[in-house]
């Protein structure tokens, strides 16, 4: 038997103890590994998104001298608003192109040329005119949106070297918009239109402000309904609710519902708030509705979660105090839950706020160029628009769609930090 | 509730507890040997004998100073409640009257010495006949109470207590003789007193063994019956059960 | 005592009254029925809450068996036993903290004065202002040193006006012994004192609402040796003029504190007497080897 002499602990645990740190290291650089190609793969798409969308909040504009001719814009002198609303603004555009480029003969050439600038530029001198009725007759420099075309090439994003047939610019339009570019004519601004326009068919007088609009009446539909009301069932489920069969079947069904794929809740939106209550299709009331219905759960469960957090001896200590039970809950145990709640309700809201699928079945994916003005104007959000441009093949759309990509993250991460500076700011130690 | 005899969940305890039951049951026995040998040495006329009896009172006092401090070291560490603090709290009184009947053994032999050293007359047998018996009684009921404690054995201690008032009428009239003696013939005064003083020393270790007998009741049963009169000691002490 | 005492066995002193709360479990159908009759005087002569044949039942689990015991008068009581044994259950039936487990059932007569704790007429927010509680962990509300005092008298009403709030706070801290430390910062958390003025907090939070009963539920358990002797000096202070009832696992604070010990064990009251005794000579074998560390 005791051939062997007895190893001591110290020898035996040595023996091991290599494999052991071995185990721990190599556990550790799999989670480094896994960490690490999460961040890479968040890299590339902030990368590809940025890399992609940036451009789009640049726009160029082209400045033209406009003469505002009276005999195009009001040739009677009567400055009556009736004829000045109605006036040939485009002819005093084209007039000063063809000032510009004396040169351009013959109908298809010149439609080029009227087509460097944006189908809205005559909209702009009407209004302008409108606004100021003393400049007709007078000369006036004025900037105008150019053609996405121009914008597309302008930014770089049209490779002038290949084959003209390949390449939606033509050699005569790289021409115009050279010389443009050397007397300082073709500017770039900051794309104020990206946020204060709705959505259009033409990709340099597309907006997002329609979509964000829409997004704003959405969420504040859908956190008016289901905080309160997710607040109120945790507390009731939590608190007050005797534990029995049929509670124990609520709770499943509420986790079951945080589960369900949000499709389902469109349609179910789609038959009881349009067909069955008559609201009006495409509207923020409606999409807030449905959205509740999805974040009404992670709100019930996360509120839940935040109530069972605190600790029993503070709900003891009120109810040995001669609190009633309402009391208990309303001065000690909500105050505490409170910024979890809040945490839960907010990531609800991200979730609500990147959510398209549901919407898609209650008609907010249609296209809607006015901004919406109240919960039941037709209107889109801001992932649905992004669906919408996403379908476009115009590079200038392209660029649109990655920018609404940013401004609908940025969203998503304010809310996030506002979850995180709350429960920060607001937690207790007990 | 009577003395537990299961063991404590601390080991130690139980057998720190033991050790100082032991110690005193120990010193008890060394106490009776010392009675015995200082009777004998009486009996034998042998003052050597006597001599080495009050030498050996010193290791008595050594171990009542040994048990105090083992009694005080178990209250400070242990905080001992109900058998345990009882047992421990008679032991250490136990001990007091131990030492006291030790001194009383010592107290006999010095008497011997007294007696027998040198060219002093040695008393009559006449003036010894109480010592006897009143010795046999006396360590009778020294044994009996160690062998109560022992076995902490109520019965016994009560007969114990008893056989202390037959002890004090056995003086009383040990006393009533010698005085007879002494009013009968005036030189056997000197010697008579030292009688006196053997068969008081006699007496007061009757006494001792008494308060020992009443410790072991308030051990067992949790009763003080100390300054009471006997029936009512019998009666305290074989309540409860 | 120089009064002869009177044994009083509880099945005997408990005649068959009619409980209210009939209980239609036969006992063969509840688990851990197996009840033992108590040793030592039950009774009071001056009694503030009389507990007669209390059972409390966690499903159908008995975890108290036929508790009889009188808690008298500005005494100090309290209760002791291994975990589990029912000492922090019985203590919880007297304010009726049990109400908020579900599935707990209590069954037997207890009155607080004249009145029955458990009869439909009396609210339990009524009896907990009368039986106040602290428990065993510090438990202030992470609220302010002030507001954790005011706040009973505040729900309850008690009080009119800040100036008479003002004032009750403050006594209410001096009769708790911690005015003095807190006087300078009244609107700093209660969480931010230490575990023994935290204790002293709660205790002061209790006697704010001036009840009759303190029930303390190892309120030391969870304190160093000097915050724990405060919490002693101040229960022995409040003694005067509250009935305190105190579940320990400390044989030395029973000690120390109270004037009767009612010793528990496996939901039985194995026990009671007056404190001296049970600790130098019980008289039930179960509780010589619990004081005596032979349990188990």
């Amino acid at each position: 038997m005791n051939k062997k002499p007895q190893r001591d602990i110290k020898t035996i645990v040595n023996a091991s103890l290599a494999r052991r740190h071995a185990a721990e290291r190599r556990f550790r650089w799999y989670g480094l590994i896994a960490i690490s190609l999460g961040l890479v793969f968040v890299v590339l798409m902030f990368a590809n998104i940025i890399s992609q969308g940036y451009s789009a909040f640049w726009q160029t504009y082209i400045e033209l001298p406009i003469h505002f001719d009276s005999a195009v814009i009001d040739p009677e002198g009567h400055r009556d608003p009736h004829v000045l609303e109605n006036a040939d603004y485009a002819a005093l555009i084209r007039a000063s192109l063809r000032a510009q480029f004396p040169h351009v003969e013959g109908r298809r050439n010149l439609r080029d040329l009227y087509n460097l600038v944006s189908s809205n530029a005559p909209f702009r001198l009407r209004s302008q005119v409108l606004d100021n009725p003393e400049i007709i007759g007078t000369e006036q420099s004025i900037r105008m949106l150019a053609s996405a075309t121009v914008d597309t090439f302008v930014k770089g994003n049209i490779d002038r070297h290949i084959d003209e047939s390949l390449r939606s610019i033509k050699n005569q339009e790289i021409a115009w918009v050279d010389q443009l570019q050397a007397s300082g004519q073709l500017k770039q601004r900051f794309n104020t239109i990206l946020f204060s326009k709705g959505d259009s068919r033409e990709p340099e007088q597309a907006g997002i402000r329609g979509a964000l609009m829409g997004s704003f009446y959405t969420l504040v539909v859908t956190f008016l309904l289901s905080f309160p009301i997710g607040v109120a069932t945790a507390v009731y489920l939590e608190e007050f609710a005797p534990k029995n069969r049929w509670t124990d079947l609520i709770e499943v069904n509420i986790n079951n519902l945080a589960a369900v794929p949000s499709i389902v809740f469109g349609l179910l939106g789609l038959a009881v708030f349009i067909n069955f209550f008559g609201l009006p299709r495409s509207a923020p009331l409606v999409g807030g509705l449905v959205l509740s219905l999805m974040t009404l759960p992670v709100i019930i469960i996360a509120g839940r979660a935040a109530l069972t957090s605190v600790p029993p001896s503070i709900r003891e200590a009120a109810l040995g105090m001669g609190a009633s039970k309402l009391q208990m809950v309303g001065h000690h145990v909500l105050p505490l839950a409170i910024p979890g709640m809040l945490t839960g309700a907010i990531i609800g809201m991200a979730r609500a706020l990147g959510e398209s699928a549901p919407l898609l079945m209650i008609g907010m994916v249609a296209f809607i160029a006015d901004v919406p003005g109240s919960f039941t104007d037709p209107a889109t959000v801001l992932p649905v628009q992004i669906y919408l441009w996403a379908d476009l093949p115009e590079r200038a759309f392209v660029e649109r769609t990655s920018a609404a990509i940013m401004v609908l993250l940025a969203f998503m991460i304010l809310m996030n930090g506002l979850a995180i500076i709350l429960r920060k700011r607001f937690e207790r130690r007990w | 509730m009577p003395i537990s005899h299961d063991a404590h969940t601390v080991k130690q305890f139980d057998v720190q507890l033991a050790n100082l039951r032991n110690l005193v049951l120990e010193m008890g026995g060394l106490v009776e040997d010392q009675i015995q040998n200082a009777i004998k040495a009486l009996n034998d006329e042998d003052v050597s004998a006597a001599r080495e009896v009050i030498a050996r009172d010193q290791i008595i006092n050594g171990m009542q100073v040994k048990t105090d401090e083992d009694s005080v070291n178990l209250i400070a560490l242990r905080q001992p409640l109900g058998s345990d603090l009882r047992l421990i709290m008679s032991l250490s009184k136990i001990v007091t009257d131990l030492e006291r009947i030790g001194d009383e053994a010592e107290k006999i032999a010095r008497m011997a010495v007294k007696t027998y050293d040198g060219d002093n007359n040695p008393p009559s047998a006449k003036l010894l006949r109480d010592v006897a018996p009143m010795a046999k009684q006396a360590t009778t009921m020294l044994h009996d109470c160690l062998d109560a404690l022992a076995r902490l054995n109520v019965e016994q201690a009560i007969e114990v207590a008893k056989g202390d008032d037959e002890l004090d009428q056995e003086y009383q009239a040990a006393l009533r003789r010698l005085i007879t003696y002494m009013m009968e013939d005036p030189r056997t005064i000197g010697q008579a007193i030292n009688v006196l003083f053997i068969v008081k020393a006699l007496e007061r270790i009757g006494d001792h063994a008494r308060n020992i007998a009443e410790y072991i009741i308030y051990l067992v049963k949790g009763k003080d019956v100390r300054h009471i009169n006997m029936e009512t000691l019998v009666q305290d002490a074989l309540k409860g059960e | 005592m120089n009064t002869t005492t009177i044994e009083v066995q509880t099945t005997l002193d408990s005649t068959p009254s009619p409980s209210i709360r009939e209980t239609s479990l036969s006992s063969a159908q509840i688990i851990g029925y197996d009840h033992q009759q108590t040793v030592g005087r039950i009774t009071v002569d001056n009694p503030k809450m009389v507990c007669r044949d209390v059972n409390v039942y966690y499903a159908k689990k008995c975890a108290l068996k036929q508790v009889s015991l009188d808690i008298g008068t500005n005494e100090v009581i309290s209760f002791i036993g291994p975990s589990g044994c029912g000492k922090s259950t019985f203590l919880r039936c007297l304010n009726r903290m049990n109400d908020t487990i579900p599935i707990c059932r209590v069954t037997g007569e207890i009155k607080l004065d004249q009145d029955d704790i458990y009869d439909k007429s009396i609210d339990v927010v009524q009896l907990r202002a009368r039986v106040g509680m602290v428990f065993q962990k510090p438990n202030p509300f992470p609220k302010s040193i002030y507001e954790n005092v005011a706040y009973g008298p505040r729900i309850h009403g008690m009080v009119n006006g800040k100036a008479e709030m003002d004032e009750l706070v403050h006594e209410s801290l001096e009769r708790a012994g911690l005015l003095k430390e807190v006087e300078s910062r009244m609107n700093e958390p209660g969480t931010s004192l230490s575990g023994g003025q935290q204790q002293r907090l709660c205790i002061a939070r209790a006697i704010a609402v001036n009840p009759e009963v303190i029930l303390m539920d190892e309120p030391c358990s969870a304190l160093d040796p000097i915050a724990t002797a405060k919490i002693e000096e101040l229960i022995d202070e409040l003694r005067e003029n509250y009935t305190i009832v105190i579940v320990t696992h400390s044989m030395q604070q029973a000690a120390r504190v109270s004037q009767r010990t009612a010793y528990f064990h496996l939901g039985n009251l194995i026990e009671i007497g007056e404190t001296d005794q049970i600790f130098t000579n019980p008289r039930h074998k179960l509780t010589e080897d619990y004081i005596t560390g032979r349990f188990g």
